[in-house]
């Protein structure tokens, strides 16, 4: 069985090595020891309630029951831009027009901006490759939009994602190569390093300030501003398939698109409901299609479980669920726990 | 004999001629339509004879004339005021340190940043000369006269004087500066830009470029190399300037990126070394060649006279130069050496 749970201290070798497979690009999730050691501990305090409700790092772990062991992990910053400087660019318009001169002529221009400031933000999603497919990454990522919808006070009305933008294989960006590298000495692939080391918003106060207009850098550079890594379009088309849409804001680094939702408007959030458990004897067929499959969430901060039962589980008041299940969710029978489907159902 | 005088009516197709002969330029001062030039040729003869309209800029136009064929054969302009009421648009060439002490770096950014700063000095402007004579003395009275004039109605003109060098341009007409910032704000070309710039007042065209600072780093290499360079083919004016005490500041031409040239008004060496004396006659027609003016607002003449001799408060030149320059003796007269 495969279990959402909150990330724990003894999970440090099995992130560590997550980390370490994911190579370049994963910037929230450096392969740093003693950075990711303080990552769980943060997320311990967050999940205890120990730190601010602004400060909280929500990091879930998703746990093969079998091999006892986190094969993935994926996160909520509470707030970015707090304690830090945080920066995108925003993709805007500028038009200069002259009708006597029959001139009008739109310039894209990227404006560097802080408007993420004090927001939600959902991140540092990473899955071990030997558990990828059957809707297992669609788990991991969507088990935070639960958490959201029931701690809401907790969250900003709005989160975004920022989705990693277009590099080559060797870790060359074209826009860095044309814009951040002419004002920073430095390979995208170390910038992109030291960002996860905790020090983008240094990096990013020695970029330009104003305004960028695009048409005075290379074709390769505009080509991916807004545009994500190929390896980065199945977790933007999940992210679309929620209701999330591009909000003008780019990396200033590489370009990738930040992507926005409002949380009552969330697909997860929207098609959740609510059940009694009943614990049932009847055998159960769990291996079904990722479209037969609900997650399930037992509702609770500190000890927070989801994972998916077959949608036939669900009654018109409650929802039946083998012993097993809700052993592994921590609930009991009568206990109220909220279900959404694992995958977009087309509805809307 | 070369003659420096007021441009008048009558000047308007030399003047048209010799402005055609000029390559495309959005900063001249010049203009190439008949309708324009005649307005500008009137204003010009308003402000020499100090009969400006209300809010009227003064705007001084001369003409350099050959006395015998009677042909004009170059132009150049003052204003007493740059942007003559309007802004008068630069760029500022400036740097910015970005620097972060976390990460032990610190680089020097380059930045043009748009400025009215030169507005309402004193600007010269409009020159323009057949190309034969770029270089000689008729080139040299051509472009000083301005300076004499300046001297003997200091009051007319600010304590600075700045003048725009014209920037780098290829042989094909292509001007990296503006093919690499203006051309995006403009999609038009420089050649087509220009043709609009004779219709249009510069600050309205200047208000099409992008308000906010530009890094030099993300121009192209070419406009890089061209920032505060002068076209080629101003060489000698840039000389003559330098020798006359102009220096290249910060400031920049916004279409081409040619250098601004910036003097104080009272060390021009033609105003230094041109104090008022007495004319009165010599007896020979030889001495050192020397720049001569004298008469005042639109009487203003000035010419280049053999100097029989210079003393404290008077000069002796040959009656002939007074003639062109319509004085007599006991008239007063501003000499300054070529």
């Amino acid at each position: 069985m495969l279990v959402i749970r909150p990330l724990q201290e003894n999970d440090l070798d099995a992130l560590y090595a997550m980390a370490q497979g994911a190579g370049k690009g994963l910037t929230t999730l450096p392969a740093d020891r003693a950075l990711l050691a303080r990552k769980i501990q943060h997320a311990q305090e967050t999940f205890n309630q120990r730190c601010a409700p602004e400060a909280g790092l929500y990091l879930f772990a998703l746990e093969d029951t079998e091999l006892k062991r986190c094969v993935g992990i994926s996160g909520i910053q509470a707030r970015v831009g707090l304690d830090e400087v945080f920066y995108n660019y925003r993709l805007s318009v500028t038009v200069n027009a002259s009708r006597e001169l029959d001139v009008h002529v739109r310039t894209p221009t990227l404006h560097l901006s802080n408007d993420m400031t004090g927001t939600t933000e959902v991140c540092s999603l990473l899955l071990s490759s030997s558990h990828r497919g059957g809707g297992t990454g669609l788990l991991l990522s969507r088990c935070r939009f639960m958490f959201l919808d029931d701690f809401r006070s907790h969250f900003s009305e709005k989160v975004f994602a920022e989705m990693r933008g277009v590099s080559d294989s060797n870790g060359q960006s074209p826009l860095w190569d044309a814009l951040g590298s002419k004002f920073f000495d430095m390979e995208f692939s170390e910038a992109d390093m030291l960002s996860g080391l905790g020090n983008k918003s240094f990096i990013a106060e020695l970029m330009p300030k104003s305004p960028i207009y695009l048409p005075m850098l290379p074709d390769a550079a505009r080509a991916v501003i807004g545009r994500v890594h190929e390896n980065t379009e199945p977790a933007l088309k999940m992210l679309q398939a929620e209701g999330f849409n591009f909000n003008g804001m780019v990396d200033i680094f590489d370009g990738g698109p930040a992507v926005e939702a409002f949380i009552h408007s969330i697909r997860t959030v929207r098609e959740g409901i609510n059940r009694h458990v009943m614990i049932r004897k009847k055998p159960l067929v769990t291996d079904v299609p990722a479209e037969q499959q609900v997650m399930i969430s037992n509702r609770s901060f500190r000890d927070f479980r989801v994972t998916t039962i077959p949608a036939e589980c669900i009654g018109l008041d409650t929802v039946s669920i083998p012993a097993d299940v809700a052993e592994a969710l921590e609930v009991e029978s009568g206990d109220l726990v909220r279900l959404a489907p694992l995958k977009d159902t087309g509805r809307r | 004999m070369w003659l420096v005088r007021p441009a008048q009516p009558g000047d308007l197709n030399d003047i048209l001629d010799i402005a055609g002969g000029q390559g495309p330029r959005m900063s001249s001062t010049l203009p190439k339509k008949q309708d324009a030039l005649s307005t500008k040729i009137d204003q010009s003869t308003r402000s020499f004879a100090g009969i400006n309209k209300p809010d009227e800029p003064k705007r001084f136009l001369f003409v350099l004339e050959d006395t015998r064929t009677g042909k004009v054969q170059g132009v150049s302009g003052i204003d007493a005021r740059a942007g003559n009421g309007q802004p008068f648009y630069n760029y500022r060439q400036d740097a910015l340190i970005h620097a972060s002490h976390e990460l032990g770096v610190s680089r020097r950014v380059e930045v043009l940043y748009p400025s009215h700063a030169l507005t309402d000095h004193t600007l010269l402007c409009s020159f323009a000369i057949r190309p034969e004579l770029r270089g000689t003395d008729a080139f040299e009275l051509l472009s000083r006269a301005r300076m004499l004039f300046i001297a003997s109605h200091r009051s007319l003109f600010t304590d600075k004087v700045v003048v725009e060098i014209q920037g780098v341009q290829t042989q094909d007409g292509e001007v990296p500066f503006w093919d690499s910032l203006g051309r995006h704000f403009f999609n038009m070309d420089f050649e087509t830009a220009d043709q609009y710039s004779g219709l249009l007042s510069k600050t309205f065209i200047a208000e099409l470029m992008p308000p906010n600072p530009i890094y030099v780093t993300l121009l192209s290499q070419a406009a890089q190399d061209a920032l505060g360079q002068p076209h080629s083919q101003t060489q000698a004016t840039y000389e003559l300037l330098q020798r006359e005490g102009f220096r290249a500041g910060c400031y920049l031409d916004i279409f081409d990126a040619g250098p601004v040239l910036e003097a104080r008004t009272d060390a021009l060496k033609s105003v230094v070394t041109s104090h008022p004396k007495t004319l009165h006659a010599a007896s020979t027609d030889d001495g050192e060649t020397c720049l001569i003016c004298g008469g005042d607002g639109g009487d203003f003449r000035s010419t280049l006279t053999p100097l029989a001799e210079s003393l404290q408060d008077q000069v002796k030149v040959s009656p002939k130069t007074w003639e062109y320059l319509g004085l007599s003796s006991g008239n007063t007269v501003r000499v300054t050496p070529l």
